[in-house]
């Protein structure tokens, strides 16, 4: 009797680590979060002392006028542009990588090791290091568009609203897109060649080999890819704050930079908390609407 | 404050509650932010006191940047160092919820040598008490090569804003575009140091952005003078004088400053001492300093600087106290490179001839104190600022536009 009923805990006690360990790390700071939007409270403050204030800071954010630009930057600017141009460039490398021309050469390993450079330098260096190559008075990139003769002076590319969104997404392009290669890849690996071979044999070019066989096969890949790469950039806050800040004026503002500036400049943790929340509900929105579309699809 | 055990319990803890002692077992802690390649004289002096205190060691912590809130987040958890450097804005947010300890009494029972006549200690006085004693002062300079000068023909610094912008045209213009005549970093983001230079020039023109009046305050600045001031900032781009990837740059000592100053390509721009001697280091040309424009009229600069508060939960406030009194004292500014926030010591130590515009300009500096403890933060404050400027540069707004919506907003923070 005592086996039998140590047997029917043993699945609870088996998961036990790792719910506290979600508990603790995940839902406890998420619930804290949910609170904290309906407080006010500094980050000098005790959490002892907060005071609750209802729906203030959501109407506050609702009526302060900033939150339109910033969650149009967040979804079209940084989001959007940054993930179809990933997967794009991404889809292209990864077929490029899985070439027959570089199994022959036995460049494959060498040419997979370095598309992984990008990504092991650190976020916060890469930024940096691509400041100073777009600075618009000294910047190599500058140096190099006026040695071969295409522009004539200097373009500040961080400092006029033409050019800084399309800077700030070559750099989480260049930084990011090793790892959506590297999926892909991978993906690109598991496909079976005897359906190249069919296909072939039914007569089918490239494109319709792209099309039908590794496009369909790469699915489950590229859903993956799209949810990881989109929940990743939406949450980003350095990539904007280390090379604009925001700027020129409030051009490039994220809802991630108006919630840091809403916690730690304005001192308002509760309003910072009520963006943290909306963002939350907006990437929530998202997968579902995504996992079900797909699901669709895979189901039809 | 001895270092906690830190037991099984506390591998969750640690994370959320921070733990100070990070010094030797029994050492207490100073923690300060200033970057470690400027601390080496601190370090020092710092030795020399343990050789003499072994009862009372201390082990100093650098946690640079500045980061008050990890300090608050601390402290209000029963940790955090014994005593800690603060920056003066930061003083009174770390007084209304009492996580420093009130420093009357001890300055009463034991004063500190130059104690008497502290510079900016309407910074760290909070609901009639003192709750960090001013350490150290700074301000910001005009830093300048006097070769480039002398090849437009100058001999002088300017001595207003209005001239600077004249001074500055002429080296550009003589140059023929090729030197810059003032460089000042104008970007965006809150940490911008524009906002020294527009808040010099409102102050110049006898406006300033807030006012208390009274228990109340109230927006300190009309429309036309903020869309005056964004006009002066603009021409510098609109002209030529200055480039216009100082739109993209935040901090004075960026190497696009620092490398314009060294290739003769940049004339003049603003720097505080530290940046300065970075400067004097990295450029290889003769660099000085003069009074900002408007800078030896009262008032018309601003007096930064650092302070030191004990923790509200430090065990032993007398022998904080007294280490606190150390570092003030005229024997470590001998090793530590920074202006003393006391008078009296201010006028003992030496100064390299190329600093005298510090020395020049910080008695009639004056501190944010015009700004603080205002419903709305300084750091909003320079936010905003920052902000509106940087979109009038980039084209995004107009002066009265750009102007109205700080005034708004300032009205809507005050209001709260």
């Amino acid at each position: 009797m005592g086996t039998i009923r140590l047997r029917s805990l043993q699945p609870y006690l088996l998961s036990a680590p790792a719910l506290l360990v979600i508990g603790l790390l995940f839902l406890v700071p998420s619930i804290y979060n949910v609170i904290l939007a309906f407080q006010n409270l500094t980050p000098y403050q005790s959490p002892g002392d907060a005071e609750s204030v209802g729906f203030e800071n959501f109407s506050d954010l609702w009526s302060s006028g900033e939150l339109p630009n910033a969650a149009f930057n967040t979804v079209f600017w940084l989001t959007a542009m940054s993930v179809v141009l990933r997967l794009l460039a991404g889809l292209g490398l990864a077929l490029a990588l899985q070439s027959p021309i570089l199994r022959r050469w036995k460049l494959r390993g060498l040419s997979r090791t370095l598309i992984l450079i990008p990504w092991m330098v650190p976020q916060v260096v890469a930024i940096a290091a691509w400041r100073w190559i777009l600075d618009g008075n000294s910047g190599v990139l500058n140096q190099a568009l006026n040695a071969l003769g295409i522009i004539d002076g200097a373009i500040p590319f961080l400092a006029q609203t033409s050019t800084v969104w399309w800077s700030i997404i070559a750099i989480i392009v260049w930084r990011e897109l090793p790892f959506v290669v590297m999926v892909l890849v991978a993906g690109l690996q598991s496909i079976p060649s005897e359906q190249y071979e069919a296909a072939s044999v039914d007569g089918a070019g490239r494109w319709t080999s792209l099309r039908s066989v590794t496009l369909p096969n790469l699915r489950p890949v590229l859903t993956i890819v799209v949810l990881v790469t989109v929940i990743q950039t939406f949450n980003n806050f350095v990539y904007v704050w280390l090379t604009t800040g925001g700027g020129p004026g409030n051009y490039t503002a994220v809802l991630a930079t108006e919630l840091y500036s809403a916690a730690f400049f304005d001192n308002e943790l509760g309003t910072g908390a009520a963006i943290g929340l909306l963002m939350t509900v907006i990437m929530a929105i998202f997968a579902v609407l995504y996992l079900r579309v797909t699901a669709t699809k895979e189901d039809a | 404050m001895r270092r906690r055990t830190v037991l099984a319990a506390g591998l969750l803890a640690a994370p959320m509650a921070g733990c100070a002692g990070r010094g030797n077992e029994g050492d207490r802690v100073f923690r300060q932010f200033d970057p470690a390649n400027q601390v080496g004289g601190l370090a020092e002096t710092i030795e020399s006191w343990n050789a003499e205190h072994p009862d009372y060691r201390i082990s100093m912590e650098t946690l640079s940047p500045n980061n008050p809130q990890q300090f608050a987040r601390e402290a209000n958890a029963g940790s955090g160092p014994d005593i800690a450097q603060l920056a003066f804005t930061d003083v009174s947010f770390m007084a209304e919820p009492r996580i420093l300890t009130p420093l009357d009494d001890l300055m009463a029972s034991s004063p500190a040598e130059g104690g008497d006549d502290l510079l900016a200690t309407d910074m760290t006085t909070y609901d009639g008490s003192m709750w960090a004693v001013p350490w150290t002062a700074d301000t910001m300079a005009l830093v300048y090569r006097p070769d480039v000068l002398e090849q437009a023909g100058i001999s002088e610094t300017p001595q207003d804003w209005e001239e600077l912008a004249e001074v500055a045209a002429k080296i550009t213009q003589d140059a023929g575009g090729e030197v810059s005549g003032f460089v000042f970093p104008a970007g965006a983001q809150f940490s911008s140091a524009q906002w020294f230079p527009i808040n010099y020039y409102l102050w110049a023109h006898d406006s300033q952005l807030i006012r208390a009046d009274g228990e109340t305050w109230s927006v300190g600045v009309s429309e036309q003078q903020l869309a005056d001031t964004m006009e002066y900032f603009t021409s510098f781009f609109t002209e030529g004088i200055t480039p216009v990837s100082m739109q993209a740059t935040t901090d004075y000592g960026d190497p696009s400053i620092i490398g314009s100053l060294d290739d003769g390509t940049c004339a003049m721009t603003f720097m505080p001492p530290a940046a300065f001697r970075t400067a004097r280091e990295s450029v290889g040309a003769e660099l000085m300093t003069a009074p900002m424009p408007g800078g030896l009229e009262d008032g018309a600069t601003h007096l930064g600087g650092r302070a030191l508060g004990i923790n509200a939960n430090c065990e032993e406030p007398e022998a904080a106290w007294e280490f606190v009194k150390f570092l003030m004292s005229p024997e470590t500014f001998e090793n530590y490179p920074q202006y003393p926030a006391s008078a009296t010591t201010l006028d003992q130590i030496d100064v390299d001839p190329s600093e005298q515009g510090y020395i020049d300009q910080l008695p009639h500096a004056e501190s944010f104190a015009r700004y603080a403890d205002a419903p709305i933060t300084i750091a909003s404050l320079q936010a905003l600022v920052n902000q509106q400027f940087s979109a009038v540069y980039s084209g995004q707004s107009e002066p009265p536009d750009a102007a109205r919506k700080i005034i708004s907003t300032i009205t809507t923070g005050l209001e709260e």
